[in-house]
């Protein structure tokens, strides 16, 4: 019995990444980190991603706020925040939010106010998509390591 | 491989280099004999990054080279010590990076650093490592556009990572360690006999000084060959051979140094007679030789490199009197040392020497305008500085301080030279050089050079280049600036560090872009705007009002793309004006992104602008690219397999070409979703 819903909750996981990475939410560099779990870091994608989350939420935040401005000119200071966000996405796989951060910065880069906003409110989409997928990844996960009793490092 | 026994490295993995040590002197032999496997273990990095999701992952990587490592040891070894250091947005935390570094100079043997961080410049932190303790720097960026590779190439990085970092290309970093080691090491070897050649050597350098129009490559080859051999010198404590303490080059240092190249002239500086100037004990002529070199390389950079010079009267305003306010200098001087071209090295020496004499002071007072202009304005071909090294802190600050200036987002009086700008951005056609490019001002831009440095922005990490005199610009109906909207159009002049990509660009596309008339300000450009939200991204570009910014915004996007097109990009171009549009259609992006891939090709059925969608990728990027960039993406169409692969590619082809189709916006057709779902079954 205990077995059974090991296995099966597995296969719920194995099929929800199946998915993430068909939609293109996820990419290669997600199962980097994957496999840098190791039995020292048992819990290393877990908290990378969560620290990812932290850290998103935050520079979204700044966005919005710059954006939010009556006043909004710089540019500059957004794509700094733009570049971080990037570069924390595709550090953990997020290739969507990726990819909408690089139209983001191009908009930001034409000085493109409106463009800059619609980059944005996609940008929080896709975030919470991806952090509501990786929740439930986790979710599924948490269950499954219960379920078995042991701790195993995430598998494809 | 003495430097090696002396490093850290083996100190700290005392077993595994048992074979370095007392390799006796310059015994080359000893050195190639090379413990591969065990290498990386014990190599002790810094990593420098504002963001903690990539420091954390870093880290993890790096404790898993080491534990790779253990595989193979059979002797125990220290761990890897990776000591991250989080900038946050606080100036004082970029200062505890370096003063890290500082105070335990001998604990690092590399330095992995963000490019882009809130407080502190990557590249600035590079050039402090780089002079101070000459650890090689690792550069790391989520931008990973030519531009800014060579960017950090220039300012001396020993390598480029693109984030996403992967474990592999982590694991090589080590070679930067040695190699650097085995050069200094090879120097010192030959240091001896080198002793006398030096004498003629130096009489080269100071010839070669001035012989202008020295191209980047050839500059960069003499500049690898000099390092090389200055590095031995100065960081030789080793005691089996010459027994040369490193010299460090404090401010006061250098600021004698530069006062007695100043009182010699830059062309007559030989590093015997300055030597004899400074008269500091203890300090040898190679250390000096070495250092003329940097200062040289990194003269040049400030200054820019001259390909392009030409037809530049040789009437130079005489050397400015640092004090001098820049308001006294008038519009007039201005023009006239744009039109000069070129600014006598002394009086660029003597910037340096300004600078130096304000260590910690905002750079750029009114009284350093008039000076830094001249530096600005200085003619490409007058110092062929090859490396560009800053040294000391105000001129890094300088440097940035520089690039500030020319760099604009929000000039006020743009207005008045709006077209001046367009021939600014189209005169960056010729001129692909260091970063810090003043190839010159055209009479029009050197107005708005005044104002720029009249407002004292702050803080700019970009940097751009001006266009020559020679070439100014007519800013033809076809040229991609289109002046109607001159905020646009220096924005598209202010690309970061994409200029280069801008040159090729501007020039190959233009005629593709003439279609875009600034028909209207609308702002709204591209994106979202497609109401049918069709996939043919040249499609996007004739049915737009090509407001004045589209032309701008064509030629910044497509001057990211300087690699190939990435299917993903255009993906999220759709779901990025999906979404918009089409909020039931938003679950379902997933679907049109596999669509896109293979629809594409259908989709670009227009003629003329097909070349839009995708003349900037193939044009816009250096030629050398330009067939295998421009044939590959026709090739993936269809390929619904394609962006993934397309992501681990190290550069951008995703962004690239998303930023190109976002110019031409997709537009969604509306798919049936078993049409799209089939595309996804590979």
């Amino acid at each position: 019995m205990l077995g059974l819903g090991v296995d099966r909750l597995r296969a719920d996981m194995n099929r929800l990444l199946a998915l993430l990475f068909h939609q293109g939410v996820l990419d290669e560099q997600f199962v980097q980190l994957q496999q840098l779990q190791d039995e020292s870091s048992p819990n290393f994608v877990c908290e990378v991603v969560n620290i990812y989350f932290h850290e998103s939420e935050k520079l979204l935040k700044n966005l919005r706020g710059l954006l939010m401005e009556r006043e909004f000119s710089d540019y500059k200071k957004m794509g700094i925040h733009l570049n971080q966000f990037m570069g924390s996405s595709s550090s953990i796989g997020a290739k969507r939010v990726r990819n909408v951060c690089v139209a983001f910065r191009a908009a930001s880069e034409q000085n493109n106010r409106a463009g800059c906003l619609r980059a944005l409110e996609l940008l929080e989409h896709e975030y919470c998509y991806l952090k509501n997928k990786l929740h439930e990844l986790f979710h599924i996960e948490q269950n499954r390591v219960l379920a078995a009793g042991v701790r195993y490092p995430m598998q494809n | 491989m003495q430097r090696v026994a002396q490093s850290s490295l083996s100190t700290s993995v005392a077993g595994s280099y048992g074979s370095f040590k007392g390799g006796g002197s310059g015994s080359g032999s000893a050195a190639q004999v090379m413990v591969y496997e065990q290498f990386p273990a014990g190599l002790r990095v810094l990593v420098v990054d504002d963001d903690v999701t990539c420091l954390r992952i870093i880290e993890q990587m790096l404790h898993r080279c080491r534990y790779n490592g253990k595989l193979h040891a059979e002797k125990s070894y220290a761990a890897l010590t990776c000591i991250m250091v989080k900038l946050v947005t606080t100036c004082s935390e970029a200062a505890v990076a370096l003063n890290h570094l500082r105070e335990r100079k001998g604990c690092f043997d590399v330095v992995l650093s963000d490019v882009h961080m809130p407080d502190m410049d990557g590249y600035k932190l590079l050039e402090h490592v780089g002079l101070e303790m000459d650890l090689p720097v690792i550069m790391m960026s989520a931008d990973g556009r030519t531009s800014a590779v060579m960017k950090g190439i220039r300012h001396g990085a020993c390598d480029y990572l693109i984030k996403p970092i992967r474990e592999e290309e982590l694991k090589n970093i080590w070679q930067h360690v040695v190699r650097k080691k085995w050069n200094e090491n090879k120097e010192l070897e030959h240091s001896s006999s080198l002793e006398d050649k030096r004498g003629n050597d130096d009489a080269e350098y100071a010839s070669s000084a001035n012989e202008g129009a020295e191209g980047i490559l050839k500059a960069q080859k003499k500049r690898g060959n000099a390092k090389d051999e200055d590095d031995g010198e100065l960081e030789n404590d080793d005691p089996s051979t010459s027994k040369k303490p490193r010299v460090v080059w404090s401010v006061e240092l250098h600021q004698q140094f530069v006062s007695a190249v100043n009182q010699l002239g830059l062309d007559k500086a030989v590093p015997k007679r300055i030597l004899e100037l400074m008269n500091v004990p203890g300090l040898t002529r190679e250390n000096v030789a070495s250092h003329l070199q940097k200062f040289r390389l990194y003269l040049k950079r400030l200054s820019g490199v001259a390909q392009q010079q030409s037809g530049v009267s040789n009437t130079i305003c005489g050397p400015v009197e640092p004090n001098v306010k820049l308001g006294s200098l008038g519009r007039f001087d201005i023009q006239a040392l744009a039109a000069s071209g070129q600014i006598p090295p002394q009086t660029l020496a003597a910037l340096h020497a300004e600078l130096l004499g304000r260590p910690t002071g905002n750079l750029i007072p009114a009284m350093d305008q008039p000076a830094l202009l001249q530096a600005l304005l200085q003619g490409p071909n007058h110092l062929p500085i090859e490396h560009g090294v800053a040294f000391g802190q105000p001129l890094i600050k300088c440097q940035s301080n520089i690039s500030k200036y020319l760099q604009q987002p929000k000039l006020s009086s743009v207005e008045d030279v709006s077209s001046g700008l367009g021939a600014w951005t189209s005169n960056n056609l010729g001129t692909v050089g260091p970063s810090n490019n003043l190839v010159g001002l055209s009479v029009q831009n050197s107005n708005m050079l005044m104002d720029i440095l009249q407002q004292q922005q702050q803080e700019s990490q970009q940097q751009s280049m001006l266009p020559e005199p020679s070439c100014l610009i007519n800013v033809q109906p076809s040229c991609l600036v289109v002046p109607s909207q001159s905020s646009a159009n220096l924005q598209a002049g202010n690309n970061t560090a994409s200029v280069s990509q801008n040159c090729y660009f501007n020039r190959s596309s233009v005629i593709d872009y003439s279609l875009l008339s600034p028909q209207s300000n609308n702002s709204s450009l591209n994106i979202g705007e497609f109401p049918n939200g069709g996939l043919n991204t040249t499609g996007v570009l004739s049915g737009y009002s090509a407001p004045g910014s589209i032309s701008s915004s064509v030629s910044s996007s497509s001057v990211n793309a300087d690699n190939s097109m990435g299917r993903q990009g255009q993906s999220s171009s759709i779901t990025f004006s999906a979404a918009r549009q089409l909020p039931g259609l938003v679950p379902n992006m997933h679907d049109i992104q596999g669509s896109y891939t293979s629809k594409n090709g259908e989709m670009l059925d227009q003629g003329p602008l097909r070349n839009l969608g995708f003349s900037g990728k193939g044009t816009c990027i250096p030629s050398r690219f330009a067939v295998d960039e421009f044939e590959s993406p026709m090739n993936n169409l269809g390929h619904g397999k394609l962006y993934v692969e397309n992501s681990r590619v190290k550069q951008e082809p995703n962004v690239d070409f998303m930023d190109n189709t976002k110019v031409g916006i997709p537009i969604l057709h509306q798919f049936s979703f078993n049409d799209v779902a089939s595309v996804f079954t590979e």
